[in-house]
């Protein structure tokens, strides 16, 4: 099969960058897959418990980028307990033994401790870039190290973590020679800020990109770093408070105009309203836009910001925007790709400002559209139809109806046929998330048109076990498939147990599995690990032969090449 | 047959097998003294653990009926945001408890809780407390020599002198609060109060 000698199949190899890719190629044959463990830089690892760093780097020897991903997504939505685990320790332990010349760590939902960075910071002179979304079990202490230790640190981006702040002085641990920053997030750290530190280091670095500022920088902190910064690309406002008139406002307002590189914006995390004006003068640059965490600002003044913002392609808001500002967006944002809207009001009845008029809006404003999550009070079949009709490029669909098991407003009768309309139409579809009242028909729609569909996210709908058994049978690309309060039991869990090897995880919560049906997939499949979460009561559910009657609370199984993990608590029973 | 915690109609259409009752099968399944949890402390307790009371709180919640609850993890948010957002209703309520307090020459601001003073003598004692005994006390109680001046922006966003209206209106309409430097505040003709 090889006509070329190694160096140039590697280097053919070189420009074939896609995980996906690189995973078939070396599927071909023994030669291409030798050649291709040599030359693989980066490798993605979906779920830290399918396979292990020992194997990995054995395989991969020559690995410098490396992403793990550990607890399952509805932990975002906690449900699942702090302590499951997805602990980052022993990667890292086993990385720095290997000597190999890592890079890159990027991590999402994974347990990161000061140790581990200390330890990071360390092991790899050649480390450029740390990215951690959603992890948690660190302190500021943890990024003194790496501030003080990474000599050539590239990108230190915390996205939506939860850190402990102690207030240290970790941005003054960047030592004067450090002048290689391109990105710096900081956006999730709640404590106070050494500003001075802070525009000590934005000034001593000219290839700053991406700076994304905590609560805790003022108006006038922010004005001085801006200015220091015009090549700025991405910023993240922290706190955005201040006085029209003042003296720092105007020496923003003057920063910014010089701002021209910049094309995405964030934070606002506390911002009165009147102060967006600012930025209305370099609005037409923007490509991407967050103001998910504003909540004071009223959508009469984001509704000024976003007329200026015809090049938006990404587009987060929150709810309070209204159908009316969905529809300014419909008419201005013609670039349009990714749209979130979220909901403003999580504690009380929902803000009924967006209704499914804002969707059907925005489906026919906006033609590029590829990504949307929405959230909203209430939808019908009629708008769904719409949206797919206006749409059919969707690649990710996620609606979210706050009201479990809503009908369509009109009809009072189940979104079955708008979403099957949505499947029907979007044949490109990859991850879609369901909500409303739903029975088992709109999983028959989904078995059937939803062929390139591989992450699914079911709350409170279907009937019976058939609903199940149409997405199992029915979507061949299925990879991530998560369930909660949805009436399926043993029957569906069991009726193909060998399509659980191609997909990463299923995880049930409040369904109908039963313990023994769970130990069943156990017994039949040994190279998946079956785990039951009990919260409840931390010793074993009881072993008293009644088992097929006993509903397991939470189960999560994933395939895996290394067997049972032992880093599990007592909660959590791995069958 | 009670339908708690879902408002469905009991007239509604639905294409469910017959018989079938989608809350009773939700509480039968949850149980539903779990999906709601009864609050116990501030606001920011009920965000980090995902879940609303609709106990004891139920006035607080806008015109929600007293069974509508909120079952974990639902809505759908990560707690990253959850965490954020509560923060923000918690804090921007006129009048009631924590407003920021910001010094000229202090490069971060703080937060105070107004209910807790019992009067603008109160207030003065707290606000030095905050920064340090820098003698904003005396600014607030009538010192015309003090390098500062206590400003407070109200409910229509206008900043006021702090100290001309009674304390009970004050508290009510105050949003945040500012100490200034007198010299930034000269020439605005600062009359002693009192004077005609």
């Amino acid at each position: 099969m090889n006509y070329f000698p190694d160096e140039v199949t590697e280097h053919v190899f070189d420009f074939v960058t896609s995980h996906k890719d690189r995973n078939a190629i070396s599927l071909v044959c023994k030669s291409w897959y030798k050649i291709e463990r040599y030359s693989r830089q980066r490798v993605f690892i979906g779920n830290c418990y399918a396979i292990n760093p020992e194997r990995l780097l054995r395989r991969f020897p020559c690995l410098k980028s490396l992403t793990l991903k550990g607890k399952p997504h509805f932990a975002d939505f906690n449900l699942v307990p702090h302590e499951w685990g997805g602990f980052v320790q022993p990667w890292i332990e086993a990385l720095a033994r290997s000597r190999v010349g890592l890079e890159e760590l990027r991590l999402k939902r994974m347990v990161v401790t000061d140790e581990s960075l200390e330890l990071l910071s360390r092991s790899f002179p050649n480390f450029k870039s740390l990215v951690l979304v959603s992890c948690e079990g660190f302190t500021t202490d943890g990024l003194a190290s790496i501030a003080a230790n990474c000599r050539h640190i590239r990108d230190l981006d915390l996205q939506e973590n939860e850190i402990d702040d102690h207030r240290g002085q970790w941005l003054s641990c960047f030592p004067d020679t450090c002048t290689s920053l391109v990105t710096l997030n900081f956006a999730c750290l709640e404590g106070e800020t050494n500003l001075v530190a802070l525009e000590r280091l934005v000034a001593r670095s000219p290839n700053l990109k991406s700076l994304k500022l905590n609560r805790a920088v003022p108006l006038d902190a922010l004005a001085r770093l801006m200015a220091c910064a015009p090549q700025i690309v991405d910023l993240g406002v922290g706190s955005y408070e201040n006085d029209r008139e003042s003296e720092p406002y105007l020496k923003l307002e003057a920063a910014i105009k010089k701002c021209t590189s910049l094309r995405s914006l964030s934070g606002f995390l506390e911002a009165a309203p009147h102060c967006l004006s600012a930025f209305h003068p370099i609005c037409h640059n923007l490509t991407s836009l967050n103001l998910s965490y504003a909540a004071e600002i009223h959508s009469s003044h984001l509704i000024k910001l976003i007329q200026h913002c015809n090049k938006l392609q990404r587009l987060w808001i929150l709810d309070s925007i209204g159908d009316k500002g969905l529809a300014v967006v419909a008419s201005t944002c013609k670039e349009l790709q990714e749209l979130r809207v979220f909901p403003s009001d999580l504690v009380g009845g929902g803000n009924t400002a967006v209704t499914e008029d804002g969707l059907v809006a925005i489906s026919a404003g906006c033609t590029k559209l590829h990504s949307i999550l929405y959230f909203c009070q209430q939808m019908t079949n009629a708008a769904l139809i719409t949206v797919a009709k206006n749409c059919p490029n969707f690649i990710r669909f996620r609606l979210c109806i706050l009201e479990p098991n809503k009908p369509d407003h009109v009809t009072s009768g189940p979104l079955d046929e708008g979403f099957g309309a949505i499947v029907r139409a979007c044949k490109s579809l990859r991850r879609l998330s369901l909500s409303g009242l739903l029975t088992d028909q709109v999983f028959h729609y989904i078995g059937k048109y939803a062929h390139e569909l591989e992450m699914l996210s079911i709350a409170f709908a279907g009937d019976t076990d058939k609903g199940m058994l149409y997405v199992l049978d029915g979507c061949k690309k299925m990879r991530k498939l998560e369930i909660r309060d949805s009436p399926f039991g043993d029957t569906a869990l069991l009726a193909d147990v060998n399509k659980y090897e191609t997909m990463r995880s299923l995880w049930m919560s409040s369904c109908e599995v039963t313990l023994g049906g769970c130990k069943r997939i156990a017994q039949i499949a040994p190279w998946l690990n079956v785990e039951i979460i009990n919260e409840n009561n931390n010793n074993r559910m009881e072993e008293n032969g009644h088992e097929g009657r006993q509903e397991v609370d939470k189960l999560y199984l994933y395939r895996t090449v290394v067997g049972t993990r032992t880093d599990a608590p007592p909660f959590v029973w791995i069958l | 047959m009670e339908k708690d915690g879902l408002e469905l109609e009991i007239t509604e259409l639905r294409l469910g097998l017959p018989g079938r009752d989608v809350a009773e099968k939700m509480m039968k399944k949850r149980g539903f003294t779990e999906m709601i949890m009864t609050s116990s402390g501030s606001n920011s307790d009920q965000c980090e653990s995902g879940v609303v009371s609709s106990g004891g709180d139920v006035e607080k919640v806008n015109d929600s009926p007293a069974a509508k609850s909120q079952v974990v993890g639902w809505p759908p948010v990560c707690s990253y945001r959850r965490k954020n957002s509560c923060k923000e209703t918690s804090t921007t309520k006129v009048g009631l408890g924590y407003v920021k307090v910001s010094m000229d020459g202090v490069p971060y601001l703080r937060k105070m809780d107004l209910g807790s003073s019992q009067g603008y003598d109160d207030l003065a004692l707290a606000l030095d407390k905050l920064f340090g005994f820098r003698g904003i006390g005396v600014a607030l109680k009538d010192g015309d020599n003090c390098e500062y001046v206590t400003i407070y922006e109200d409910k229509d966003g206008d900043w006021m002198l702090a100290g001309d209206v009674p304390w009970g209106m004050f508290i009510e309409s105050c949003k945040r609060l500012r100490i200034m430097k007198r010299s930034d505040a000269t020439g605005f003709g600062l009359q002693p109060r009192g004077d005609e």
